[in-house]
């Protein structure tokens, strides 16, 4: 899922400096599993905004409402006419959600609550963890299902750099050199073999640097 | 040959290659990168420019391997996929060709977390073995990578890589090389080697593997150049593998230049003979001028003639149009030369004959000088014979008046100094040993009777000068220089012992012997008899015929076999109790002599020296190496109510007690001592007065010396707890620790101070020692501190805003232990002062104070990693000690810290675990544990002092009883910070809270003292009162 983070209450605030009607969004989505963007998080976020104005001298009204997902069109219809109301709407939805607001819904002035992290895993209750990268050509069959280019600091292609010891990677003792996971795991499946194969140059186009990307699938489109 | 570089050349020839490293600068200076080719030229076959190595920003290594090319030296230039992608890559190794650049090493690139643009977005198009790949299809394939034909002039380029033998997975390195050199690698450089056990078994796989027939193996090594460069690299670089026997070997020696050289010549030596192995690259970083002195003594010079190595800055096309232009042109320019050369010819002779006149005047000039200064000679020896003269006459004067005194005492013979006046018995001290020096000085100096008696005489003038009994006209002798000089080389021969340091004039014996003769002497005093052995064989060494040198070292030979045949009984039974079970004999001494010590420093601390000697001393004979102990015997003699030397101690043991008890009444039986005849006091001393019970405590302690303030001394009546239990089985009251807290020492030389070496509760006297008492330093802020309460501003209203002056001020007039400056000025979110400039105001505290110091943070991690790290690259002579390391920063501010060997506080969230968390980080950076003092993060009384406490207590608790090693360390509590932050102590004086002065100083009084009962044994405070407080009650306790 994607993992999203709070951004800092200042700078939240000075995004929403002026407004005298603020509409809180959340999402369901993703956002409200990773505890930044659900309906909890909407009224911690709504909570603390009118303390941080009413510390401001600034009078404002606040509403909230979370929405099923805000990355489709379907959710989004009312707020189309409902969000003009608005000084502001501010969407704790991942930038997409906050993307999708400002094509889909004109004359609606949409902000982000959010930094939008990563594509990641729930470690822990309150730990996510990065797994993947979104970079569009999956090696994961060749890697024992752990993914070189998300996981590894330089995203090598071909085995550990001179840095992994001790299975950790070289930029940060708490991260572990995912080259060295690899290794294990095919070394457990008998399929070292694989390792000593070199992995020809990437196509990065698959990965964004290709420009933006768009995925059609023509038998379902209407 | 692919490339025909001269690297390559040397390699197919099967001669045993040598690279080097050059790191390009951080500027644009060409100079350096030549200045740095020039060093290595003819020393290596190659050398290797970085591509901004560690990811730091330099000269990119394109531009400076030209420049090294047109110094003559032949580049491998290195390359990272780091900054990069695939079109500047092959752009950049398409110019590098085109150049005359014939050799390439590929490298992914370390991450560019490590270097000075963290923020950088890193490029890693592709790794290493893909860059590989690329250039090998650029050059065997002519095929950029996208696929498309290069027409024409592919680059030429013998490839290189690098293999990491120390890295994991272990089994795996040598396939990836297998990959590299399948990729396209025609060489490999592997990481800096100074295991070498593992880098042959490396080499074993790499064999298997058959990988050494399909490319050049070139092992990689590196001069240590310090210790601490070796332990950096132990510690902080990944995948680097250096063996405690580095460590060891740059410990004990003596130059660690010299023996970083020796090192890595061994090490060359070592891996040479390791089949597969084609030569070596040698990674001077920054230390170029080692190069040629490694290659020599690693019996690799000369290397083979240079071949190929030639810039080339036009394309071989333009060439051989080029030649015949170039041709015509030379001559043309030979032509105008020789034409301007005789021109020259003819001119230069004409000043040759100038020259000639001008040195023929100059030489009859100096003559005349020569002149002058001979007469100038005889004048001085006239003026010298005059003050000589009056300074007789001056004597007689004195002398025909009238007093008859006696001749002053000390062996006044014919060569004494004679003074008739009447002398106190300070003066007639000085006078006996300046006669004793004057005796030596003139043995030493072997002077002439008529020197000598000059020489007397001048002294005695001086003497009688300063006694000021001489008319005033007699002063003018006193002020000649020589005389002044002479007087101060005596003053060291004021011990017998001693031989003086020789003046300058000295002739028959060489003056370094002198030296050492000196220096000899003075350790043989102090009973160092290896050290004195070791220098007077030094002195041998330099002159073997010197008697005084030969006796001295007989005599050190003589001192050490005595003490070492002492030494063997001495861990007599006496001193310690039976070992338990569970510990070695070693063990339970080591225990018993941290114990002693911890008692002497105790008794020394209440002003009891004699005591403390005793225990000093049975630390001594427990182990006669310690230290510690060492330095409290030195203490104690130098304590006003000093005991005999140590020297003087007889070596026969008490009698057999558990456990040494402190006489019944320290003050009183030490009190007469001064007094008593010298070799009696040992004796006395030495009498076991056995206790029943193991209670240390004395009855009494000096009562502390009142001050003009209105805080005295608490109370001292105490009913002893057995005395109050009496009836009561020992067993239900007392709780023995098992655990002792460590010693940190802060400061340096005589003032610095020893923290921690507890082995009960605090003052929990019945269950164990205190080991060395609480101490409270004085908390100084770097800047004016805002909303500070009249009631503290008025004691430092002069000084506040000056730390220098507010550090002196707390030292000279409330006699502070020690300082802790707090740099306030740097926080981020107040003032942000630069690093720099606060490191600049702690060096200037450091300087102008010598109690020790303590530099605490603004507790911004980033912010205080930054001015820590400047302020210790500043102050290097002192250990301070640098506060707060945090989870966030101790990997940096902790590498500072063992670099410098400071002592460090471990500042954590109020939590047993974190604190704890945070000790096992910092050892396991390699910290050792009696580096750290533990921050808890305290809060004062109404603001979190019970939780503080209860933490506190537990944090100790675990340490005493329940043996937990990462605990085992002090406690230091900043506790004026938290006191004078809180609103009542800011609050006006009225009827219901009181006088303001009184509630703030009882608020931090209250909260030291409170905090001292859960273990706290460094305060921080800034109210002088409390202070003074706080002190009374310590010393009311201990």
């Amino acid at each position: 899922m994607i993992i999203a983070e709070r951004k800092p209450m200042p700078e939240i605030l000075g995004m929403l400096q002026g407004a005298r009607k603020v509409l809180i969004l959340g999402c369901r989505g993703c956002v409200a599993i990773c505890s930044a963007g659900g309906d909890k998080e909407v009224g911690v976020i709504s909570a603390a905004l009118r303390l941080g104005f009413k510390k401001a001298g600034q009078e404002v009204e606040i509403h909230e409402e979370t929405f099923v997902r805000q990355c489709d069109p379907e959710y989004l219809e009312p707020l189309k006419d409902k969000g003009k109301e608005y000084d502001a709407v501010l969407s704790t939805a991942c930038g997409v959600g906050v993307n999708f607001i400002a094509d889909r819904c004109p004359g609606v002035k949409v902000f982000p609550a959010l930094d939008t992290s990563f594509y990641g895993a729930n470690l822990s209750s309150g730990e996510w963890k990065e797994m993947c990268a979104g970079c569009g050509a999956c090696v994961l069959h060749l890697t024992g299902g752990l993914c070189p280019v998300a996981r590894c600091a330089k995203s090598l292609s071909n085995g550990p750099c001179g840095g992994s010891v001790g299975g950790r990677c070289e930029i940060d003792p708490d991260v572990q050199c995912v080259w060295h996971m690899i290794y294990e795991k095919l070394q457990e499946q008998d399929r070292v073999a694989q390792m000593e194969e070199i992995m020809p140059v990437r196509d990065w186009r698959s990965a964004g640097h290709g420009g933006p990307r768009r995925r059609v699938r023509e038998d379902l489109l209407p | 040959m692919i490339s025909g570089s001269n690297l390559e050349r040397v390699l197919k020839s099967g001669q045993f290659a040598v690279t080097g490293e050059l790191g390009p600068p951080k500027s644009g200076d060409p100079e350096v990168v030549r200045e740095k080719a020039r060093i290595l030229k003819g020393h290596v076959d190659a050398v290797n420019i970085t591509d901004c190595q560690t990811a730091i920003v330099r000269m990119s290594s394109l531009t400076a391997g030209l420049i090294a090319l047109s110094e003559g030296v032949e580049p491998v230039m290195q390359m990272t996929c780091r900054d990069r992608n695939r079109i500047g890559m092959q752009a950049d190794i398409l110019g590098a060709s085109a150049l005359g650049i014939k050799n390439l090493l590929c490298l992914t690139g370390d991450h560019q977390k490590f270097g000075n643009h963290p923020q950088a977005k890193g490029v890693f198009d592709m790794d290493s073995i893909q860059l590989l790949q690329m250039v090998k299809g650029m050059r065997d394939g002519r095929r950029f990578q996208c696929g498309e034909e290069i027409k024409s002039h592919e680059p030429r380029l013998f490839l290189g890589c690098a293999a990491n033998p120390f890295a994991d997975p272990f089994e795996f390195r040598a396939k990836r090389l297998a990959k590299k050199v399948e990729a396209g690698a025609d060489f490999v450089q592997t990481q800096i080697i100074y295991n070498v056990e593992k880098f042959a078994k490396f080499m074993e796989m790499v064999r298997d593997l058959g990988i050494h027939e399909k490319c050049y193996i070139l092992a990689g090594v590196t001069p240590p150049k310090s210790l601490g460069m070796a332990r950096y690299m132990k510690n902080f670089v990944p995948g680097l593998d250096v063996t405690d026997d580095v460590i060891k070997r740059l410990k004990d020696a003596n130059d660690q230049r010299e023996e970083g050289i020796n090192i890595v010549v061994d090490i060359i030596n070592q891996v040479k003979e390791i089949p597969g192995v084609a030569g070596v690259h040698v990674m001077a970083i920054e230390w170029e001028q080692a190069v040629p002195e490694i290659v020599k003594r690693a019996g690799l010079a000369p290397r083979p003639e240079y071949e190929g190595v030639e810039p080339v800055l036009v394309t071989s096309g333009a060439i051989e149009s080029a030649v015949a232009q170039a041709r015509e042109e030379a001559a043309q320019e030979l032509k105008r030369q020789i034409d301007e050369a005789k021109a020259e010819a003819e001119a230069s002779r004409g000043l040759i004959a100038k020259e000639k006149e001008r040195t023929a005047s100059e030489i009859s000039q100096l003559r005349k000088q020569v002149e002058e200064a001979k007469s100038m000679v005889s004048q001085k020896e006239a003026e010298i014979q005059r003050l000589t003269k009056e300074l007789e006459k001056a004597k007689q004067e004195i002398m025909s008046a009238p007093q008859g005194q006696a001749p002053a005492a000390g062996g006044a013979s014919q060569t004494a100094v004679v003074v008739e006046e009447p002398l106190t018995s300070r003066e007639e001290r000085v006078l006996s040993s300046l006669n004793l020096g004057l005796q030596a000085l003139r043995k030493v100096l072997g002077l002439s009777d008529e020197a000598f008696e000059a020489l007397r005489r001048f002294l005695e003038a001086e003497f009688i000068l300063h006694l000021g009994g001489v008319p005033a006209g007699a002063k003018v002798a006193a002020p000649a220089p020589a005389v002044e000089e002479k007087a101060a080389a005596i003053e060291p021969a004021s011990e017998p012992e001693e031989a003086p340091a020789p003046p300058s004039e000295e002739k028959g014996r060489n003056k370094e012997v002198v030296n050492l003769v000196a220096k000899g002497n003075v350790l043989l005093h102090k009973q160092d008899f290896s050290g004195a052995l070791e220098v007077f064989e030094q002195a041998l060494s330099i002159d073997p015929d010197d008697e005084q040198a030969k006796e001295g070292a007989e005599k050190a030979r003589a001192g050490m076999a005595e003490p070492a045949a002492e030494a063997a009984p001495a861990p007599a039974e006496g001193l310690l109790p039976p070992c338990p079970e569970e510990l070695t004999q070693e063990e339970w001494a080591r225990k018993w002599v941290i114990r002693y010590v911890a008692k002497g420093n105790v008794a020394l601390q209440k002003g009891d020296p004699s005591a403390a000697r005793e225990f000093f001393e049975k630390a001594f004979q427990l182990d006669p190496n310690d230290a510690k102990a060492k330095a409290g015997l030195d203490r104690c003699e130098g304590a006003p109510a000093a005991a005999p030397a140590p020297e003087a101690a007889p070596a026969e043991e008490p009698a057999p007690a558990p456990e040494k008890a402190e006489p019944e009444s320290g003050p009183e039986a030490a009190a007469p001592k001064p007094e008593e005849p010298k070799a009696e006091a040992p004796e006395k001393k030495e009498e076991p007065k056995p206790k029943a019970k193991p209670a240390p405590k004395p009855a009494a302690a000096p009562a502390p010396s009142p001050g003009e303030l209105s805080i005295g001394s608490l109370a001292k009546d105490e009913t002893k707890l057995q005395e109050r239990a009496a009836g009561i089985s020992e067993e239900l009251y007392v709780e023995k620790a098992t655990g002792a807290i460590r010693e940190v020492v802060l400061g340096d030389g005589e003032k610095a101070i020893t923290i921690g070496g507890s082995t009960a509760l605090p003052f929990y006297w019945f269950e164990g020692e205190m080991g060395n008492p609480p101490r409270i330093a004085f908390d100084v802020l770097d800047t004016e501190p805002e909303d500070v309460p009249d009631s503290l501003a008025k004691y430092y209203s002069d000084v506040m805003g000056d730390p220098v002056k507010w550090a002196q001020k707390c030292v000279s007039e409330y006699g502070a232990e020690a300082i802790c400056l707090s740099m306030v000025s740097t926080d981020p979110n107040g003032m942000n002062r630069a690093a720099s400039e606060a490191a600049q105001t702690a060096k200037a505290v450091a300087d102008a104070i010598d109690v020790p110091l303590i530099l605490w943070g603004c507790g911004n991690a980033d912010k205080d990693t930054e001015t820590l790290r400047e302020v210790t690259s500043l102050i290097t002579d002192k250990k301070v000690c640098i506060a707060p390391l945090t989870d966030a920063n101790y990997r940096n501010l902790g590498a500072t810290a063992m670099a410098f060997q400071l002592p460090v506080v471990a500042s954590t969230p109020i939590d047993v675990n974190l604190a704890k968390q945070l000790n096992i980080l910092l050892e396991n950076l390699g910290l050792t544990l009696d580096h750290i003092l533990m921050d808890p993060s305290i809060g004062a009384v109404g603001y979190g002092l019970e939780y503080t406490y209860s933490v506190m207590e537990r944090i100790r608790l675990a340490a005493l009883t329940q043996q937990d090693d990462k605990l085992m360390v002090p406690f230091i509590c900043n506790i004026g910070r938290e006191v004078w932050k809180a609103k009542e102590t800011k609050l006006p004086s009225d009827a219901m809270l009181g006088d303001q002065e009184r509630r703030g100083v009882l608020i931090e009084a209250i909260t030291a003292s409170s905090l001292l009962m859960a273990g706290g044994e460094l305060l921080i405070m800034r109210h002088p009162k409390a202070v003074e407080l706080t002190k009374a009650l310590i010393e009311s306790l201990t």
